[in-house]
């Protein structure tokens, strides 16, 4: 490949950041705990240094986790303190770098070029952000200690590599020398892609089985030959492994009108305004782009008060930022910039640069059939609530398979699924897994499993022998308040799932019961079906026939 | 656009009229509620229609794919907590998706549910409003047009420590502003 430019990068990563951000909130409220884990859709996502060393892993079931680490606090998800935590370490890092870019909540790129010449030296400007980061960090935990690093090298995916490296080892930082990316990357294995530049982890899983186990071995590679197999995907593992950025820059002349810029006629104060203004520019600039044949991947923000204050930011999104995505970041944006005070007056003016550019792969349309009214509407509809709600609230089914009615269907965020073109695919149930509960299916699966307690005709607990036996009949059920006669009982249907896995075994045995209130004097009583689960010893009400 | 979508062939005989008039707004009560509801938005799903689902918690997929409901075209919202964004929230989600179903939060006021109505006759959509048993007591702060209250009578095929649920017989009591006079009807269901 000839010769590319690679824009020399910091980073400063610190990894787990929704527990760390969970963790500082409840020490703001004067609560401390070593091991906290963060819950997303009754999964682990993120967890303290402390309760990884317990073996609280990404992936754990609430229950598992616990297990684990009986002392572990939970946390629920939330991004917007993820963003708003991070905003003081980012504040700070912007004294020294003014424009940085926070692309997710935890960690910040910026270029070394100007900096690095300002402070005098890469090594400098590594031990500078160090320490920067440090102080923010231990104003936000009183002092306890946090694990970060810092690393600067040739191009985002080395740079990420190397402050995370930072943050395993000891070392405060590691600086890659230029133009030895391609050597630093050689030795790793191929699911850093999957882990610091967002490829799919199936072309990882798939590059590994044939064979090819380290980037060293893609480099390696001729790059049609990749291409031939994987498609544009190939081209983009070949670039990463050199070192390179994932889509070539384009060098064609910039068009003339590339920065859109709003003034507002008066000074406005209410974010919701900012931001349907917002919406209302990006929609402009994306069409002028999509017009040009490209898409924005990296951009810069740049909002004016009244008073002169200016807030500048970068984003960066590599599958390349829709309207709705730009609006979202300048929500973010103004957001950060509220809860640090930073403005005084009503924002006048919005400016939108894109400072990355990639080629856009269109999209061929069908020439016949296709979508309809009611999609588009639908579609445009989704768009809207993304901007007013967030992402994570507007979402779409996926088919994933599995046991257990909670994790057979996975819920993506609709603005990432193209939703003009989802009304084509069907998203069915697939072949029944063995092991699941027989259809018909509980219409309400419970999000948080209400604990219950199930005794048998003499009061005692019920309980499972090793065998999947039970020890008596259930005749009463107690879930909280309230008392239940069993009336009729299916089961014990066993539940092994991975137990070659000494970390994300589970055993369970789940039931069906048909349940009557207890006491109720009323002719007509109302019935409900219910799924049972024991597991470690506890009973839980995961679903109900409703 | 026609008037009116179609609806599922178990619940033709129940629904006044035997379609779901555009406009109107459906409750479903009782226990068999949710079930009740994802039957409700099988059929208009499958010929073409959106489907929002608006804060109802703890949707069961499986169960609503089971039933026929196409999760191709369904969105689930999540709208914040904050009261005048929740109302905004679904005036927006009124906007795009023919089938609108809903759990209506306790703090919602009857000036907010009659806002929304109005915005569903205008819009020409369909609400369905789920009222599972946790806020059974209370009364709706909707003005409802057909009231679908159920009440399971029978559950079939799971007996003392043998089968497993296969279906269940529901009364459903149909009454609401466009039922003159309640009727009574049971129902065979399989979700």
């Amino acid at each position: 490949m000839d010769k590319q430019i690679t824009t020399r990068v910091a980073v400063i990563s610190c990894t787990d950041w929704q527990a760390v951000a969970a963790q500082c909130e409840l020490n703001s409220r004067k609560q401390w705990f070593d091991a906290v884990a963060v819950l997303h859709a009754q999964r682990v996502v993120a967890r303290t240094a402390y309760a990884a060393s317990q073996g609280v892993q990404i992936g754990m079931r609430r229950r598992e986790a616990q297990s684990v680490c009986p002392e572990l606090h939970i946390a629920t998800n939330n991004p917007e303190r993820d963003r708003l935590m991070f905003e003081s370490v980012v504040r700070a890092v912007s004294e020294l770098v003014p424009l940085v870019e926070v692309s997710t909540p935890g960690v910040i790129l910026l270029a070394t070029r100007g900096p690095s010449r300002y402070v005098g030296g890469d090594e400098i400007l590594a031990q500078r952000l160090h320490g920067i980061t440090y102080d923010a960090l231990a104003l936000l935990a009183d002092g306890r200690p946090i694990a970060f690093g810092v690393g600067i090298a040739d191009g985002r995916l080395t740079a990420l590599v190397a402050a995370h490296a930072a943050h395993a080892s000891a070392d405060r930082y590691v600086v890659v020398e230029p133009g030895e990316s391609a050597r630093c990357l050689a030795q790793l294995p191929v699911s850093v892609l999957a882990d610091f530049a967002e490829i799919d982890r199936d072309v990882v899983s798939l590059l590994h089985r044939l064979g090819l186990s380290c980037l060293g071995d893609l480099v390696a590679m001729k790059p049609s030959d990749l291409v031939g197999r994987f498609g544009p995907v190939g081209l983009e593992v070949h670039r990463l492994s050199c070192g390179f950025d994932r889509h070539p820059p384009i060098t064609i002349a910039p068009p003339p009108e590339r920065a859109s810029t709003h003034r507002f006629e008066l000074s406005v104060e209410d974010i919701n305004v900012v931001v349907a203004t917002a919406r209302q520019v990006a929609d402009e600039l994306v069409t002028h782009l999509s017009n040009q044949g490209v898409s924005c991947v990296r951009l810069h923000v740049c909002m004016q008060t009244d008073h002169g204050e200016q807030s500048d930011r970068l984003w960066y999104q590599p599958e390349g930022l829709t309207a709705a995505a730009m609006a979202e970041r300048v929500r973010w944006q103004m957001e950060a910039w509220i809860a640090t005070r930073g403005l005084t007056s009503g924002v006048v003016l919005l400016r939108y640069s894109p400072v990355g550019l990639r080629a856009r792969e269109g999209r061929q349309l069908g020439l016949w059939g296709g979508s309809t009214q009611a999609d588009e509407w639908a579609a445009r509809t989704v768009e809207r609530l993304t901007t007013m709600l967030g992402a994570d609230a507007v979402r779409v089914a996926q088919w994933r398979g599995g046991r257990d009615v909670s994790e057979a269907f996975a819920l993506t965020p609709a603005a990432v699924v193209d939703m003009e073109r989802r009304a084509e695919t069907v998203v069915v149930k697939e072949a029944a897994w063995s092991g699941a509960l027989p259809t018909p299916s509980p219409s309400i699966v419970y999000d948080e499993p209400l604990l219950a307690v199930v005794n048998d005709a003499s009061g005692c607990v019920v309980s499972v022998s090793g065998r999947h036996e039970l020890n008596a009949a259930p005749a009463q059920v107690v879930i909280g308040q309230h008392v239940y006669t069993v009336m009729s009982w299916a089961g014990p249907w066993p539940v092994e799932e991975r137990w070659w896995d000494p970390l994300r075994q589970r055993r369970a045995v789940r039931m069906q019961m048909v349940l009557e209130r207890h006491g109720d004097t009323s002719v007509r009583t109302a019935t409900h079906a219910v799924v049972m689960v024991l597991e470690h010893g506890e009973w839980w009400m995961t679903a109900r026939y409703g | 656009m026609s008037d009116s979508l179609p609806v599922a062939k178990a619940l033709e005989p129940i629904i006044p009229d035997g379609v779901l008039v555009r406009g109107r707004t459906v409750l479903c009560s009782g226990d068999a509620a949710m079930s009740t509801a994802l039957l409700m938005a099988s059929a208009p799903t499958q010929a073409g229609s959106w489907l929002a689902v608006v804060g109802v918690s703890d949707f069961g997929l499986v169960s609503a794919c089971e039933q026929g409901v196409a999760l191709q075209r369904t969105v689930l919202v999540t709208p914040t907590s904050n009261k005048k964004d929740w109302t905004s929230t679904v005036a927006a989600v009124a906007d795009g998706f023919d089938v609108v179903m809903l759990e209506v939060p306790r703090e919602v006021s009857e000036s907010d549910a009659r806002r929304i109505q109005t915005r569903i006759q205008a819009r020409r959509n369909v609400l369905v409003l789920v009222e599972t048993s946790r806020h059974a007591t209370r009364r709706s702060v909707f003005q409802p047009d057909v009231v679908l209250h159920t009440m399971t009578t029978k559950w079939d095929g799971i007996e003392h420590g043998a089968g497993y649920v296969q279906g269940r017989l529901v009364d459903v009591t149909v009454s609401g502003r466009r039922v003159p006079r309640a009727t009574q009807h049971v129902l065979q269901h399989v979700g």
